[in-house]
């Protein structure tokens, strides 16, 4: 359901994305690991065009993403995204957080997407928090809260970019958690993260890129027991042994 | 202590300036803010030609006196054969000139809005309109208060250029009572004392919603 075709990115001078080809199917869930600065959130960002590509294809529903032609609007509906700093509205209840985009984009009645929204919240388990901002609530929380805004409008797919980066040690497991039991019920899923734990037990592909590239692509058995690479092995190395 | 019988005597002519300094400021800071959110939004929008224009509107007219924007109205506009009164051009070069300083606090608010939130708006289908009605706006005008405060004070006491051109202001009554009763520093301590019954308030109330707005969320 998602597919880059020899996709480049260039900021300026800076080569970000070099010849990815990528394709992911419906109901996988796809971890991208590498070094900061190896194009992975970038990445990402190119899905739903909050990045532009330079050059290449990019299909998401069999859509150009970077088609003049396609509305954008409509094809970022169908794409939750997860953001490092879980980007809450500040200024609304989490309640309303949730139920903004579903009332103004979806059309739904308040009651609705209040509905909707209740039923997400119970499923990340903070439904008592509703009627709060934002700020009274703990980064667990408030990251929870992102992914039920996300799954309220209903997507056919969900990104996430670092969503346990900015969180304390010990509320990283409740956010992997849901992320969790999300990938159980089969969403589609494309993980940024540093997790390897989450890679491991959830992925069903691990994406390794360094420098703009991918280097390699298997599966997480494969990938953190043998993984082929040089690159990939003194990665792993890194991050595991510590 | 001030001559009051310059006050008591005159109150009415007083009053009937004060009234229209209260109707020109009223008309002038609706305008100005109109014009000025547009001039904001065309500012950061990422239609290039927009974004010249409002940049060319902001420049042009924050850096000219005041005066001179009048002066267009007053004396250029009537070489196009439309002449307009006093009151009339002073207020609509008040509007205009403030709405480029309003433009610029406007901006500015909504530059102080973080990225991520017009991002996660975007992202979750809403357009860049919507986007910037319920997510970033909301937020950049906790922001913009103070600024924007300053500026209504401002621009009522530059209210006062409508004396310059016959405008019936209260500055505009004021050299009228100076120069008949010559009793020219007590007359105009009284017309300072009206300006502050405007200003004082207005100053309070924008201290209050400050506070206000600084505990919701």
């Amino acid at each position: 359901m998602i597919e880059f075709r020899q996709v480049e990115k260039h900021y300026g001078s800076f080569h970000v994305l070099k010849e990815i080809n990528l394709q992911i199917e419906q109901g996988e869930v796809v971890v991208v690991v590498g070094p900061s600065g190896s194009g992975k959130s970038t990445l990402l960002r190119c899905i739903n065009r909050l990045e532009a590509i330079s050059s290449g294809e990019l299909t998401v529903n069999n859509s150009k993403v970077n088609d003049k032609k396609t509305d954008i609007n409509k094809l970022r509906r169908d794409i939750g995204m997860v953001f490092q700093h879980f980007n809450l509205y500040p200024h609304k209840k989490v309640i309303d957080n949730i139920t903004l985009a579903p009332i103004k984009v979806l059309g739904m009645t308040r009651q609705e997407a209040e509905k909707t929204a209740m039923y997400f919240l119970e499923k990340v388990g903070i439904a008592e928090k509703a009627g709060q901002y934002p700020s009274q609530l703990s980064g667990g929380q408030q990251q929870r809260v992102a992914i039920a805004r996300g799954l309220a409008m209903k997507p056919k797919v969900m990104l996430f970019d670092e969503p346990t980066s900015a969180l304390d040690p010990e509320m990283v497991g409740e956010v992997l958690d849901v992320m969790k039991a999300l990938a159980r019920e089969g969403m589609t899923m494309v993980v940024v993260t540093h997790e390897m734990g989450f890679a491991r037990e959830v992925a069903d592909r691990v994406v390794f890129m360094d420098q703009g590239q991918i280097i390699e692509e298997a599966s997480p058995g494969e990938f953190f027991s043998n993984p082929r690479e040089e690159r990939a092995k003194l990665f792993l190395n890194r991050v595991l042994n510590h | 202590m001030p001559d009051f019988s310059i006050l008591t005597e005159n109150f009415d002519i007083y009053l009937h300036g004060f009234r229209n300094t209260i109707l020109a400021s009223v008309i002038a800071l609706l305008g100005s803010f109109a014009i000025g959110t547009v001039i904001a939004v065309f500012r950061i929008t990422p239609i290039r030609p927009l974004r010249w224009a409002g940049a060319m509107y902001v420049e042009f007219i924050r850096n000219i006196p005041l005066l001179l924007v009048v002066f267009v109205f007053f004396y250029g506009l009537p070489s196009l054969g439309i002449t307009l009164s006093g009151f009339v051009c002073g207020t609509l070069g008040l509007m205009i000139y403030t709405a480029s300083f309003i433009a610029e606090a406007i901006r500015a608010g909504i530059m102080s809005v973080p990225k991520g939130q017009l991002e996660a708006a975007q992202a979750s289908g809403l357009t860049y309109v919507q986007a910037m009605r319920y997510v970033v706006l909301p937020q950049a005008i906790k922001i913009v208060i103070p600024p924007l405060s300053n500026q209504s004070l401002n621009l009522i006491k530059n209210s006062s250029i409508l004396g310059v051109f016959a405008g019936l202001d209260l500055m505009y009554f004021g050299d009228q009572i100076a120069s008949r009763t010559y009793v020219t520093f007590d007359t105009y301590i009284f017309v300072a004392l009206f300006y502050l019954v405007l200003t004082l308030p207005l100053s309070y109330m924008a201290r209050q919603l400050e506070r206000k707005l600084a505990k919701s969320g």
